[in-house]
């Protein structure tokens, strides 16, 4: 058996990602609410009520409840000398593995939720493929990025 | 300095033009059909003909967008490299250093042939920005492109030297080395190709959409009565009309194949790979070997029956599609690949992958597809109910073409290779450098856990794209065993420690 990863994310991660399922349980409720007018308006049967509103809830509890806290519990990462291992995944678990000299470059980037929150994602991309640690103390990125960055340069190779 | 600017032949403007206009043909016809089939007696000449008009004034504008764009067009060679001028109203310069270029490809189209012309594509290593760095001359005579080359080799060999020596070394720019032919197609595996060509499907759907952008236009109406008259004489001519068109899309297929595919053949530089093919259109491509990123045998089931296979090839250079992935050898039988492969790539382990999936796996290959399987399955039953249950035949097909893939399954680590074997329709063999895999990925759901197995995927560079190769369902310790083997070596594991504390602080 492979070793997990050791770091995991930022613990405010958890608390976007709860604010991201708020928000699109709003958006859940807004349809719900419409769905319950039109019910009004045109006598639909009374069971469509009920169905809504379990609907809202059940949405609510997944995306503001269960999904952030199991990703968050999955998500690792680990920056090693000559790779980087990273394991994510909702219902599927990825454990990704990307040796240092494949990396072309490292991003960070910061929407206007994550910055309030002080954090940011890093990407790493290889010739190929991106891969993204989703939400990370804003220093830390940082220092992560500058350190892949070196790592990187120091281990030269074709594509 | 400043050299010689070049022009493009006159022909790029009528080439351009077409272009255009088949580019625009369909919209065009649409807008005909749409204004000419209305009754519009207006009595107004230039009103009746306006769709005639807008046809008209398109072709003349069309046409002096082609010569300008000809006119314009220049390109020369200067400090070691390409540099090209064009544009219509905005002028732009792409300058590209003769290093930089990985290949020059050639295509002769029909226009080129009579007047020993060109089409000259300009590919880079390139990295992202690969619609920036390629350029295209779309008709230059031969010696031109002959320069082009003369012109590469000596900036490349003036960068293996040292540029003091550039005036001793301009005398012995030596002529291309003689290519060493490798494969052939014979014009039996041709024909075998052309007959099989999976192309039927593409014209097919392509006849469909065409179908539907005309459907507004068919007045079904006055057509229903003929349609059921027809219907009366019997299925057997409905039949028979359908078997008639399908072979004669078959045929184009069979016909576009053929000329496409002409003359397929493969030659060995020192360090690339030549593929040339084509009747009416002689493309040639020029493949650096070092930039080949994995080999891959794909069998399709029904070319598989007779013992064919086709190999292809992933490229790190190149653009979308066609440059990235690139058919090696079209058709070929199995037992034949080996010495022409081995030929061009003597470092790849050819064999077989022996090592297989467990039988516990055997059910996630198809189990997943019962999500959507059961609710169509439902939904046609209630719409259509006696005729409907057929579908539940699909049941045993998808289990048995899950088991099919089970079966196929196979992988195996030959010193820094990684072969892999798996199906989706076709079996693809691809056999892959640890040094050209950019990631690998090990994947497991909750069940699979149970299970102790596990999906191992290796992401491939192909053109700009990826190519990902993946083994489903085989036994977790062999997953693992596929990562540690991918796990570069650590050479110096104290200083890694190191590291890791310093970040943890």
């Amino acid at each position: 058996m492979r070793k997990q990863p050791v770091n995991r994310i930022s613990e405010k991660g958890l608390r976007v990602w709860r604010l991201y399922g708020i928000m699109q349980t709003i958006v859940v409720f807004l349809l719900a609410v419409g769905a319950g007018i039109l019910t009004y308006i045109y006598e639909w049967p009374w069971w469509v009520y009920g169905l809504a509103a379990g609907v809202v809830i059940i949405y609510a509890y997944l995306f503001i409840v269960l999904f952030p806290k199991i990703r968050w519990m999955r998500w690792r990462y680990e920056v090693r000398e000559s790779e980087i291992e990273l394991q994510h995944g909702l219902f599927i678990v990825k454990r990704t593995l990307i040796p240092m000299v494949r990396v072309q470059h490292v991003d960070t980037s910061q929407g206007p939720i994550l910055r309030n929150y002080n954090l940011a994602g890093i990407t790493i991309s290889t010739a190929a493929t991106n891969h993204t640690i989703p939400a990370l103390v804003m220093e830390e990125a940082d220092e992560l990025r500058s350190r892949i960055s070196v790592l990187a340069r120091v281990a030269e190779d074709d594509v | 300095m400043s050299e010689e600017r070049n022009k493009l032949h006159w022909i790029t403007a009528l080439i351009e033009v077409l272009k255009t206009l088949k580019e625009m043909i369909l919209p065009l016809i649409v807008i005909v059909f749409a204004n000419g089939l209305q009754d519009s007696g207006t009595g107004k000449w230039y009103w009746d003909y306006l769709t005639f008009i807008i046809f008209g004034v398109l072709i003349i504008v069309f046409f002096i967008t082609g010569i300008i764009k000809w006119k314009r067009f220049v390109y020369w060679f200067e400090d070691d490299e390409l540099r090209i001028e064009y544009g219509l109203f905005v002028k732009k310069k792409r300058y590209i250093p003769f290093h930089r270029i990985q290949s020059l490809d050639y295509t002769e189209g029909i226009l080129h042939r009579p007047l020993k012309l060109v089409k000259v594509k300009v590919e880079t290593a390139g990295g992202a920005d690969i619609m920036k760095s390629d350029a295209e001359l779309t008709a230059i005579t031969k010696e031109a492109a002959k320069r082009i080359e003369e012109k590469m080799a000596e900036a490349k060999q003036n960068i293996v030297h040292k540029p003091d020596d550039i005036e001793g070394l301009e005398a012995v720019v030596e002529p291309r080395p003689k290519l060493k032919l490798v494969y052939k197609m014979t014009s039996k595996d041709l024909l075998v190709l052309a007959t099989t060509s999976g192309g039927i499907g593409l014209i097919l759907s392509g006849v469909l959409i065409f179908l539907v952008q005309f459907a507004e236009f068919i007045p079904f109406d006055k057509m229903y009565i003929e349609i059921s008259e027809f219907i009366k004489y019997g299925l057997l001519i409905v039949a028979i009309a359908v078997f008639l068109v399908l072979l004669v899309i078959w045929g184009i297929s069979v016909l576009m194949t053929y000329l496409g595919y002409y003359g397929f053949t493969v030659e060995l530089d020192k360090e690339d790979l030549v593929i040339s093919r084509g009747l009416i259109e002689k493309k040639r491509v020029t493949v650096p070997l070092n930039r080949v990123q994995s080999v891959r045998i794909i069998e399709n089931p029904f070319r598989q029956l007779f013992g064919y296979a086709n190999v292809v090839i992933d490229n790190a250079g190149g653009g979308l599609g066609d440059s990235a992935r690139i058919n090696l050898f079209p058709l070929l039988k199995k037992s034949a690949i080996n010495g022409p492969l081995k030929e061009i790539f003597p470092d790849l382990i050819v064999d077989e992958p022996t090592r297989k999936v467990p039988d516990r796996g055997k059910r996630y290959y198809y189990r997943i597809d019962f999500l959507w399987m059961i609710p169509a399955i439902v939904a046609l039953t209630y719409y259509f109910y006696p005729y409907g249950l057929f579908s539940i035949a699909i049941i045993p097909i998808i289990v048995l073409w899950g088991l099919f893939q089970h079966r196929s399954a196979a992988f195996e680590m030959f010193g820094n290779q990684l072969t892999m074997r798996f199906r989706g329709i076709s079996l693809q063999t691809a056999y892959m450098m640890k040094n050209r895999i950019q990631s690998m990925e090990m994947k497991q759901n909750y069940f699979h856990r149970k299970k102790n197995v596990a999906v191992v995927s290796a992401r491939v560079k192909s053109g700009v794209g990826v190519f990902n190769a993946q083994v489903s369902y085989m036994e977790e310790e062999d997953a693992n065993q596929i990562l540690d083997w991918y796990e570069p070596v650590r050479v110096q594991g104290i200083e890694t420690d190191v590291i890791v504390e310093n970040n943890l602080d």
